[in-house]
């Protein structure tokens, strides 16, 4: 007798022992969208890694002579007007697309969650300061301050990056603010302070763990905007340069062919809607895990 | 809302175009019938600057004045050959010093005033008096003004009604093709005093249109001039220029028949109005050429071999396979073939890689990377700067040489060309008067570095036989003299001389009667809708 208590008791405990963090990836995992989300950005993220043994060409290699052919079994996205291989250099631009989304949004985090942190927990003057410069940020369109940047800085794929993850600094710069204000009145960071221990290593040790989720959900969401401000720059030229496979540039060198060649531009744009909408709904599945708010 | 931006506006663009197609075809009604007022919209790339044609240079002011004024002398219909225009009949003296020219009787200036030698005086007064600044075209193609030192014209004289007398300083060969040229146009001397500064606004000529009104980047309007001099002519009730920057939103607001003719036509999209029953496909005889220009005053381009390797390089057959379409010639001199002195027996750089990188090992160039320049607009002569230059850079990499794509704002990349700012830049020109001096003159000589000599090629023999050629009024020894100057020019390589191409325009099956002109300025009064 004594010894089948336990047994019994044993999977009830486990269930309760469940951390919240396990309990939100069970939601995650139960979200047919955020699952589908999560697939879409790993099948990209795969593409991106292994791009170049998977692409038949490069990213350059011209031939006027098969320019524009249309999707056939040796070009299974056709050739653009320089006689490339889309295919090839759709799944080669995989790589620069989420480069520019990973490496903004890291970017980002960084210097947001520097300057809210310290906006934050110092408050007075230095909350000021950074606050009112997160709001000059925020009063501009998000694509005309990238634009501003680009110019200013001269048009490139890495200048690109820059801007991008500039323009995004302000909304993980406020998340974090937000999100210190309320983590520096709980007992524990007083406790933390009553034994002594000095405000970095509250900041670092306490504070920012716990405020990792919101970022991370945020980051994700973050990344497809990213691509698509990405893709937008090189639309408008001040991206990618050539020769690169950036999916951005391509449609924009296709556009004059959408008649005569729609092909040209029906893959990069496809590859750019799937990987935005993959990240989006990655975003959102981990939203709705993660985000107390929104259970139940 | 952000990530949603992208796909919203493409959905606009598609739900737009839509919408345009649908309005227009409501409107096509309009254009047939006998009693309705013949109207024609000609959509265009830019708007225009000012309707003074002796005070702009630019091809969208020009294409408008050439339809409300008239040149002394007029260029053939597709041709730059002199068939009489304001004046019947011209005669000049054997010393080439003095051009007496008989006008037309009859004429009126669209606000009434009477057409005779005394306005043409008032006119080439006007321009004397004036500035480089005012009239810059008048400064290139004359020398200057009133007591410069090169000042081409001394004194034009009225003698009687109907006659006028021009003397010059010094003999031009090109003066009369020079007279032709849509900006020295005869304005009503009555409106310039009445108007002044504001003439450039509402302009009187004595053409086959009257202007009516302009609305700044979208449209200008002009009506038949019902006293027009020459009987039956204008055929058109209206004209309406239209500006539609983008090439493709231009062929779509043809193809919904929102305008009726259409400039700057890519030539990817030849084949489809050509197979499209409404449209028909309108080519501009080519006076043109289209190059990359090797700035010689720069590193690694001031060395001979690397300029002569880089023509080696450049499979110009392709690009023009490619980025014309079939729609131009492959070039090999820096001007197209229909005009007088083009030399046939220089030998072109055939497409030879091999040779290109024996050359570069030669030269100087220790493989750093180069700016290549692409023009940011489609230009007729250059239909795709970027992709040709995408094309370049791929040609000059399989020989060795890294280049970096740069690209600017139009004015700003013209300015710093100018400049001698760019190492390789693709460029090109539309000759104005279908005289060799326009191109080899105007684009290679040392005169005019700082303006049109983009390059600052500078070559003491060239120069020579340039400025010879200017005065030599045997049309024989001239083109000899241009002759000598090509292959000077080939053999120092400061271009890659690219294409000689065929602009090309696209109107409603129903439009007759319309002749492209080499030149870009067209006029509209011969024009009729079937």
């Amino acid at each position: 007798m004594t010894g089948i208590t336990p047994e019994i008791q044993l999977p009830e405990e486990k269930s309760k022992a469940r951390s919240p963090f396990q309990d939100s990836l069970r939601t995650f995992r139960k979200s047919k969208v955020a699952v589908v989300g999560t697939i879409i950005v790993a099948f990209f993220i795969l593409l991106a890694i292994f791009g170049p043994w998977i692409a038949p060409q490069g990213i350059n290699e011209q031939n006027l002579k098969l320019r524009l052919l249309p999707p056939s079994s040796a070009h299974w996205f056709g050739t653009d007007v320089f006689g490339r291989d889309i295919f090839s250099r759709v799944i080669l631009g995989a790589r620069l697309s989420l480069l520019v989304g990973f490496a903004s949004v890291a970017l980002s985090i960084i210097i947001g969650s520097i300057l809210g942190i310290l906006a934050g927990y110092y408050g007075k003057w230095v909350d000021t300061i950074i606050s009112r410069f997160f709001d000059i940020l925020l009063a501009f369109p998000s694509i005309l301050l990238a634009i501003a940047i680009v110019t200013a800085l001269g048009p490139s794929l890495f200048n690109a990056l820059l801007a991008i993850a500039i323009v995004n600094v302000p909304n993980f710069g406020r998340l974090i603010r937000s999100k210190v204000l309320s983590i520096k009145e709980e007992e524990f960071i007083t406790a933390a302070r009553a034994v002594g221990m000095r405000d970095t290593r509250i900041l670092w040790g306490h504070v920012l763990p716990n405020s990792m989720t919101p970022i991370i959900v945020q980051g994700t969401l973050a990344i497809a905007t990213a691509i698509i401000e990405a893709a937008a720059l090189g639309f408008l030229g001040l991206g990618a340069q050539a020769p690169q496979p950036e999916w951005g540039k391509m449609l924009a060198d296709a556009r004059i062919y959408l008649i005569n060649a729609p092909w040209t531009m029906i893959f990069p744009g496809l590859a750019i809607m799937l990987t935005v909408l993959g990240f989006n709904l990655m975003g959102d599945g981990l939203r709705d895990a993660f985000d107390p708010k929104m259970k139940n | 809302m952000k990530k949603k931006s992208f796909v919203f506006v493409l959905l606009l663009i598609l739900v737009l175009s839509t919408a345009l197609a649908a309005c227009g075809e409501k409107k096509d009604s309009g254009s047939d019938g006998d009693k309705k007022e013949k109207v024609l919209v000609f959509g265009r790339g830019a708007d225009s600057v000012k309707l003074d044609p002796a005070a702009v240079t630019d091809g969208e002011s020009l294409n408008v004045t050439k339809n409300i004024f008239e040149t002394l002398i007029n260029f053939g219909e597709q041709n730059t050959d002199l068939v009489p225009g304001l004046a019947s009949k011209w005669e000049t003296s054997k010393n080439g010093l003095e051009y007496t020219f008989e006008l037309q009787k009859g004429v009126k200036f669209q606000d009434g005033t009477d057409f005779n030698a005394e306005a043409v005086v008032k006119n080439f007064e006007r321009w004397m008096n004036g500035n480089a600044k005012k009239f810059p075209y008048f400064q290139s193609m004359f020398g200057g003004f009133k007591g410069d030192k090169n000042a081409v014209i001394k004194e034009v004289k009225a003698d009687g009604e109907d006659k006028v007398i021009i003397t010059l300083n010094y003999p031009q060969a090109p003066f009369l093709k020079n007279l032709a040229m849509t900006p020295f146009a005869i304005a009503s001397p009555t409106a310039l005093e009445k108007e002044g500064k504001n003439f450039e606004k509402k302009p009187v000529g004595t053409g086959p249109f009257t202007f009516v009104e302009w609305k700044r980047n979208d449209s200008i309007t002009l009506k038949k001039n019902e006293d027009y001099w020459q009987k039956g002519l204008p055929k058109l009730d209206k004209v309406i220029f239209r500006s539609i920057p983008d090439n493709s939103a231009r062929l779509n607001a043809l193809t919904s028949g929102e305008i009726d003719l259409a400039d700057g036509i890519n030539p990817s999209d030849a084949k489809m109005i050509e197979d499209n029953p409404n449209l028909q496909l309108f080519k501009r005889p080519s006076l043109n050429v289209g190059y990359l220009g090797l700035t010689v005053t720069r590193k690694p381009f001031d060395d001979k071999k690397v300029r002569q390797a880089v023509n080696y390089a450049i499979d110009k057959q392709a690009i023009v396979d490619t980025f014309y379409e079939g729609q131009a010639d492959v070039a090999k001199n820096p001007m197209p073939p229909v005009i007088k002195g083009f030399n046939d027996s220089v030998e072109d750089y055939k497409y030879d890689p091999e040779k290109a990188k024996k050359l570069l090992a030669e030269s100087d160039y220790k493989g750093e990377t180069i700016e290549l320049w692409a023009m940011p607009v489609p230009r007729p002569y250059m239909p795709d700067g970027q992709k040709i230059a995408e094309a370049i850079q791929k040609n000059l990499e399989d020989v060795g040489m890294k280049s970096k794509i740069v690209n600017y704002e139009w004015g700003t990349y013209l300015d710093k060309a100018s400049k001698g700012e760019a190492d390789a830049f693709l460029l090109g020109w539309t000759g104005d008067n279908g005289d060799a001096d326009n191109f080899l003159y105007t684009l290679l000589d040392e005169d005019n570095i700082g303006s049109n000599n983009y390059t600052f090629f500078k070559n003491a023999e060239t120069h020579k036989l340039l400025k010879e050629a200017q005065k030599e009024v045997d049309e024989e020894k001239r083109a000899k003299l241009y002759e000598k100057a090509q292959e000077i020019i080939h053999d120092e390589a400061p271009w890659v001389a690219i294409a000689y191409s065929t602009p090309l325009l696209a109107g409603k099956k129903e439009i007759t009667g319309f002749k492209a002109h080499p030149t870009g300025s067209d006029r509209f009064d011969t024009i009729d809708f079937k």
